[in-house]
């Protein structure tokens, strides 16, 4: 992992990568479990930590550019507005603010252009703008907010002040049904793709939820999924899923047909390098780890997919608190 | 069809698990005592938890990162396993207590975790075989200090240990079991076992956890005598020799024994101190030779015998820290889905002086009566009478209605029997029984000027009973199992 790596290519050479950001940290340069990763409005990455309860300091979002330089981190852990706890993903709206959803508040808190927060919504229940631990979030087309409602099964279209508009979905394994969904997204057409968790399988809607197609199954082979999460598509339709179990990221075509596999393929991250500057002794302990380079390297439950207008892929790769960025080709 | 002993199937869910609700107690009184037994032995037959759902909540505990997360990831899995495989999670806490191993020193909450697996896996199974993978792995490597034993310098630590503290024991019957020498050749026969990394810093991309490697290389490979006989001994034949020894059946069988059925002394004095009862001691050495070293059959005969079924072996426990907690957890139905506030209910264990995963010593924690003192047990008492009387928890709820269910005339004594009998078959000495029951009997008086049967009289009667409920749980009887 601290030897120079060239840039390999994934499995059907459409990607290379590119680089990494990260390093576990619990403020400053760092993450802590990222499990969300965006581009903020002026093209700058934003990155939810969700941490663990017992370091409520490394629960922030943390800014930085795409060439892994630090800017800041904001938020905090708790439950006051404008805190949070269990951040589950974050989503920019077409005015640039930043909305965060929190599944222990069962709310979602808005942020504006300085990071300062707004206002917040939601509550407990499975009424209308009620959340049960709500997970991934994307604005539509029309700028309203979908939001996927993991523990009540469902897909909420909500204002962007949290007001309701409609809603679909409810427990099962039919077509337009759902078991415990959690990332969504949304194409230019408003097509909207959901990560159906525990059903093994991502289902496209039209914007108004009218099922479309679904694609992947059980299993651990091309077009398979173990619990599949972050879901992203890019401008050609190509749609991009964790495969949060497999620890793997699987590319498809607009027609859910399999088309590459990304497995992780991390060198040492700038943050990374200049903390093992300053401790020569932990690198070379970590080189005498022979038996577990590669997995270093890989992908360990990779949460979260995003893909910028220029074709790069960042992926939050959670248990290793950092960011694997490929390149399209 | 025979009648259901339900106490005594109680007596043996506290003992192999974690207690029974008073549901799963009827669901074992239909399927009979030794079904019960043979249901326990095999929890690779009953469904395992959703690990997919723990691991979408408790993101941390993957990787646990601090010492708090791994022992709350500990106490989740047993509670979440107690009332499906209750033995798997109690065997896994055995052989932790047995082959003590600790976060102080190893600072690698996954290669622990990795080892109390072990202990999940295989602690059912053959002894000589989990023996090997102890000795495979890495935290006690590490605890042990057997990366350290070279075959130009050896350590000791390690062979030492297996012999005094993980097999055999110094001595019994006044005799010592092995030799200095023994212990100098069992250390030279495990030079070469080490791990791939000792390191144990999380930066820059959090842990990946030890793995074991053997180096031919750093082997000794000159002949050894132990145990009498000589050869080019390595790990392995050690092991062999070390399980055929009757040190190790009386070693295996006392712990067994102290662990499910009654308090012995502690193990430095099992020398010359000899076993409380040497006539269960001896048919669980029997069993042990006659299986090959199999722990699930030695449990078999356990918990089949008459001297685990006695009444004398009843109550005649104290309850572990992590019993306590899990036992409670279990009983009020929480937490079989994640939410939040686990952290701060697993730190319970601490608290009461059980901080898993990281054992005092070596040696483990010291059992029976020296798990009280003043301060553990005010945590103890006050844990339990929190938690029992919280009428927003699903178990307690059910005991309230099953109580109530179609009555609200009850007279203190049905109050407190019904209590007693749905908290677990639990018993309180005639003394408290009756000092309780003039207390229950003013809150049920207080009823008198209301509506018999309205709301206000259900609500007084609930009242009355979550208050015996506490006071159960607040007993000096409610500590033993």
């Amino acid at each position: 992992m601290t030897t120079k790596i060239e840039q390999p290519l994934s499995q059907k050479r459409l990607y290379r990568y590119h680089d990494v950001i990260g390093l576990l940290s619990a403020a400053g340069p760092g993450f802590s479990g990222p499990v969300s990763v965006i581009t903020g409005p002026v093209d700058e990455l934003y990155v939810a930590n969700r941490a663990s309860p017992k370091q409520p300091e490394a629960v922030r979002i943390t800014r930085c550019t795409k060439e892994g330089d630090f800017l800041e981190h904001f938020g905090e852990w708790g439950e006051e507005p404008g805190q949070f706890i269990w951040v589950t993903s974050i989503a920019f709206s077409p005015q640039g603010e930043l909305y965060l959803a929190d599944e222990s508040s069962n709310q979602i808190s808005v942020f504006n252009a300085n990071n300062s927060f707004v206002r917040r919504f939601g509550e407990p229940g499975s009424g209308p703008s009620q959340f049960d631990r709500p997970s991934g979030m994307a604005f539509g087309p029309g700028g309203n907010l979908y939001v996927v409602d993991t523990l009540n099964h469902r897909i909420q279209i909500l204002t962007t002040e949290g007001d309701f508009v409609s809603q679909w979905g409810s427990l099962g394994a039919g077509d337009g049904q759902l078991n415990m969904p959690w990332g969504i997204a949304i194409d230019n057409a408003g097509g909207v793709y959901i990560a159906d968790w525990r059903n093994d399988r991502v289902q496209k809607f039209d914007a108004d939820g009218k099922f479309m197609m679904s694609f992947g199954s059980s299993g651990d082979g091309e077009g398979q999924f173990n619990r599949p999460n972050g879901i992203a598509v890019d401008n050609d339709g190509d749609i991009y899923v964790c495969d949060w179990l497999n620890d793997r990221v699987q590319v498809f075509d607009q027609a859910g047909s399999f088309k590459d596999v990304l497995i992780g393929h991390s060198g040492m991250s700038k943050w990374g390098r200049t903390f093992l500057d300053a401790n020569p002794d932990i690198e070379q302990k970590l080189e005498l780890a022979t038996q577990n380079i590669e997995m270093k390297q890989r992908f360990y439950r990779p949460v979260s997919v995003h893909i910028d207008a220029a074709g790069k892929v960042f992926v939050a790769d959670c248990y290793r608190h950092r960011v694997q960025i490929y390149q399209k080709l | 069809m025979p009648r259901i002993d339900k106490p005594l199937l109680a007596h043996l869910l506290r003992r192999a698990g974690f207690g029974a609700t008073f549901r799963e107690l009827d669901r074992y009184s239909e399927l009979g005592y030794e079904a019960t037994v043979d249901e326990l032995l095999h929890p690779e037959r009953q469904p395992a938890i959703e690990e997919d759902v723990l691991e979408r909540y408790y993101i941390d505990w993957k990787e646990s990162r601090n010492i708090e997360g791994a022992l709350t990831e500990s106490v989740y899995r047993m509670n979440a396993y107690a009332g499906g495989r209750p033995l798997q999670e109690k065997i896994a806490l055995f052989w932790h207590q047995v082959f003590a191993t600790g976060l102080a020193k190893v600072l690698h909450e996954k290669t622990m975790l990795n080892q109390i697996d072990l202990f999940r896996e295989q602690g059912l199974g053959n002894f000589r075989d989990l023996l090997l993978g102890l000795a495979k792995d890495p935290a006690m490597i590490f605890w042990l200090d057997n990366n350290f034993n070279h075959k130009d310098a050896p350590n000791e630590n390690w062979g030492r240990e297996l012999l005094e503290l993980f097999s055999m024991g110094v001595g019994m019957d006044g005799q010592e079991n092995y030799t200095e020498e023994d212990v100098q050749s069992a250390a030279r026969a495990f030079t070469g076992w080490t791990i791939d990394d000792d390191n144990v810093a999380s930066i820059p991309f959090g842990k990946t956890p030890w793995l074991f490697r053997y180096l031919p290389e750093d082997h000794d490979e000159d002949d050894k005598t132990f145990m009498g006989e000589t050869g080019n001994f390595n790990g392995e034949d050690i092991i062999d020799i070390v399980v055929r020894q009757p040190a190790a059946a009386r070693f295996i069988s006392r712990h067994l024994y102290n662990f499910f059925v009654a308090d012995e002394p502690q193990v430095p004095a099992w020398q010359h101190t000899p076993p409380g009862d040497p006539e269960a001691i001896k048919i669980l050495e029997e069993e042990y030779f006659r299986s090959n070293y199999d722990i699930r059959s030695m449990l078999k005969v356990l918990f089949n015998s008459d001297f685990f079924k006695s009444d004398r072996a009843r109550f005649a426990k104290v309850k572990s820290p992590a019993e306590v907690v899990v036992g409670t957890l279990h009983l009020l139905g929480d937490f079989k889905f994640p939410k939040r506030g686990i952290y701060d209910v697993a730190l319970g264990c601490r608290y009461m002086g059980q901080d898993l995963l990281n054992p005092p010593s070596v040696e483990g924690w010291h059992t029976g009566e020296e798990w009280i003192d003043s301060g553990s047990l005010v945590e103890r008492v006050n844990f339990v009478a929190d938690q029992v009387s919280d009428i927003q928890q699903p178990g307690v709820k059910a005991i309230v209605d099953t109580l109530l269910d179609g009555t609200l005339e009850l007279d203190p004594i049905s109050v407190i029997d019904g209590c007693l009998e749905l908290l677990g078959h639990v018993r309180l000495h005639e003394k408290n029984k009756n000092h309780l029951a003039g207390e229950v009997r003013s809150m049920l008086e207080k009823r008198s000027g209301l509506v018999a049967g309205s709301p206000e009289d259900r609500q007084a009667t609930e009242n009355t009973v979550l208050h015996t409920m506490k006071m159960i749980g607040s007993s000096r009887e409610y500590q033993f199992a």
